[in-house]
């Protein structure tokens, strides 16, 4: 019996305090380990609010210009695919579903191969992220517009029309792919394996508003998630627009993810094991599980990547491996212990 | 002509081509307990949903003397409440946050329950003697207990108009009749109930009138009485049925017969009887 939940403010008080802790660490280690106290100092410094002259003028470089976009990088793509996977699994009241159900990721696939064989990318560092957004989200609304059936959204037709989007881009990407040369090639290779390595500033800012924006959004309407989560037929008996509110749902997610991946890219696993992972610890609420989904989320992916970059010497583990290395055997064992709880 | 809380007039439903409701007429005032029997198939949760809004329906259904069109999503949620035949509810919400989710009709987007919601969704979970399941998972109870907890959300959303699918269903027989004094009290507290029945006995104790379907067609309209005879019965099931009324308690006592031989044989018969 599972309904002695731990209390709310406890475990938010604990992932507040991982995500602290992930931050630090992702700040300071890495191929040049930099102090804990050097990494205060420069955060200090730079916010200014003083110096106390510790940190080197090149670690300062490092933790400026390096780490903290690619740290904030991290925690944005992590809390924009966890929010998005709370509010699908709400939405499809499943809890197998994840982010890339509604034909998003494998759309913006087809952004970022465009953006990469037309020559965009040399164009500008803007290039591939807006491509890969644009492509989520022309997705996205290809997947509604299959599914939509007298001013209705059924779930399962929506599952299966997102389903046979991402296959269809799946094979559009592919197609270009054997049309571009090697190098090129490479470059969507090393995009779609997804991976938070030279991100900048620029990055953090194309993500930051639409991220942030979509999850609030999100928070607020989370009651409404709740109702949702029951089927049609109950939400409408107790006098919610269905369709209305599942449009807007939709649309919420598949900004986050289009978001996310854009910056990252395909980063799998986040959005399928935090939701899943946050729910069995405080109940499915969705006023709880979504800020809780958000802090973890951030801090699973800072955890991720900092693993990544230290388990192995010289060379580095991107972060899309490790979400999946990491999430695997957790996901499995999450299965197995409620199949014995059945 | 007194003002009626609910009026259906001429209605006509049904799901793609097919046809199930046909020229439905009655009306409902407040107070009455109004039982909707008929055979499978007859349509008795077509004509629920059809009067909730919940599917597209011709002709007219009055609520209050206001039509539905006229009805936004809350308000109407706040006139009718509906139990449909199956709910099913995902992850392991808790007793109190079902219950609550009654409330959500008188809350705006942004707002949460505030404490009069949970007083009154607590009085609701005492009136169906769940409180003390208030914070186990749904999923994690009996039969009985899941449909008390429903019947306290559909409580919680105070409205003067009841839609109950076969709430009954599933139940043993002490919840069977619990269920119908339940809706037997609430009747005379002033609100009014129109459910689904297929014990035609309960049906019969309970409710102060009948709703008879048959084939789309409301047949029989009247006390359980008047409902409850072997012609008008036998035309809706399309078999002789026989009614008596029981010597001691003056139930109902309904029964179907046969006609005929049954057809054909059960694969392995044959062949034993011809060995």
């Amino acid at each position: 019996m599972r309904s002695a939940r731990l209390h709310f403010p406890l475990v938010l008080a604990g992932l507040v305090i991982w995500l602290v802790l992930m931050v630090v660490l992702s700040l300071s280690w890495g191929q040049m380990a930099i102090p804990f106290s050097h990494v205060a100092d420069s955060l200090q410094t730079g916010m200014g609010l003083g110096t106390a002259g510790q940190a080197l003028p090149n670690e300062d470089a490092v933790i400026w210009h390096i780490r903290l976009p690619r740290t904030l990088v991290g925690f944005l793509t992590g809390a924009g695919l966890a929010a998005a996977g709370v509010a699908l699994q709400g939405l499809f009241a499943n809890p197998l579903v994840d982010p890339g159900i509604i034909g998003v990721s494998s759309g913006a696939s087809v952004g970022a191969i465009a953006a990469i064989a037309s020559g965009l990318t040399a164009v500008s560092l803007f290039a591939l992220p807006l491509c890969a957004l644009i492509g989520a989200l022309l997705a996205m609304s290809l997947t509604v517009a299959l599914a939509w059936r007298h001013s209705r959204i059924p779930v399962l037709t929506l599952l299966l029309a997102g389903v046979v989007v991402g296959m269809f881009l799946a094979a559009a990407t592919a197609l270009i792919l054997t049309a571009v040369n090697e190098s090129k090639m490479q470059e969507y290779l090393f995009w779609t394996i997804g991976g938070l390595d030279y991100r900048r500033w620029e990055h953090v800012f194309l993500a930051a508003g639409p991220i942030s924006l979509s999850v609030v959004i999100m928070c607020l309407l989370a009651r409404q998630l709740n109702i949702l989560a029951l089927g049609e037929t109950e939400a409408k008996a107790v006098g919610l627009p269905v369709t209305r509110s599942r449009l807007l749902f939709l649309l919420l997610a598949a900004t986050a993810t289009a978001a996310a991946v854009s910056i990252s890219g395909n980063i799998g696993f986040v959005g399928l094991v935090v939701p899943h992972m946050m729910r069995m610890l405080i109940g499915p609420d969705h006023r709880r599980l979504l800020p809780a989904s958000v802090i973890a989320g951030g801090a699973f992916l800072l955890l991720c990547d900092t693993a990544g970059r230290v388990l192995l010497t010289g060379t580095e583990i991107r972060v899309g491996i490790m979400t999946a290395f990491v999430g695997t055997p957790y996901f499995l064992y999450l299965l197995h212990r409620q199949q014995r709880m059945e | 002509m007194e003002q009626c809380l609910l009026m259906v007039r001429k209605l006509q439903a049904g799901y793609d081509r097919r046809q199930v409701l046909q020229d439905i007429s009655f009306a409902m005032g407040s107070g009455e307990l109004v039982g909707l029997i008929g055979p499978n198939g007859a349509g008795k949760s077509t004509l629920l949903k059809a009067i909730r809004g919940l599917m597209p329906a011709e002709g007219e259904v009055c609520i209050a003397g206001r039509r539905l069109g006229d009805y936004g999503p809350q308000e109407l949620a706040r006139t009718m409440a509906y139990l449909p035949q199956q709910s099913k509810v995902p992850f392991a919400f808790t007793v109190e946050q079902v219950v609550l989710m009654g409330r959500s009709p008188y809350l705006r987007w942004w707002q949460r329950e505030s404490g009069r919601d949970r007083q009154i969704a607590a009085a609701c979970m005492d009136y169906m003697a769940v409180r003390g399941l208030a914070a186990m998972p749904l999923n994690s109870l009996s039969g009985g207990q899941r449909q008390r907890v429903l019947l306290a959300k559909v409580l919680a959303q105070q409205t003067p108009l009841l839609l109950l699918d076969e709430p009954a269903s599933g139940l043993d027989l002490f919840y069977q009749e619990e269920l119908f004094r339940f809706c037997r009290d609430i009747c005379a507290a002033g609100r009014s109930v129109l459910l689904v029945v297929h014990d035609l006995s309960l049906a019969a104790r309970f409710c102060s009138r009948l709703l008879l379907l048959g084939k789309g067609r409301l047949l029989a309209d009247g006390v359980p009485a008047e409902v409850l005879t072997a012609e008008w019965l036998s035309e809706a099931y399309g078999v002789p049925v026989q009614v008596g009324f029981h010597p001691v308690t003056g139930h109902a006592d309904i029964y179907t017969e046969r006609q005929g031989k049954r057809q054909g044989m059960l694969p392995g018969q044959g062949e034993a009887e011809t060995q």
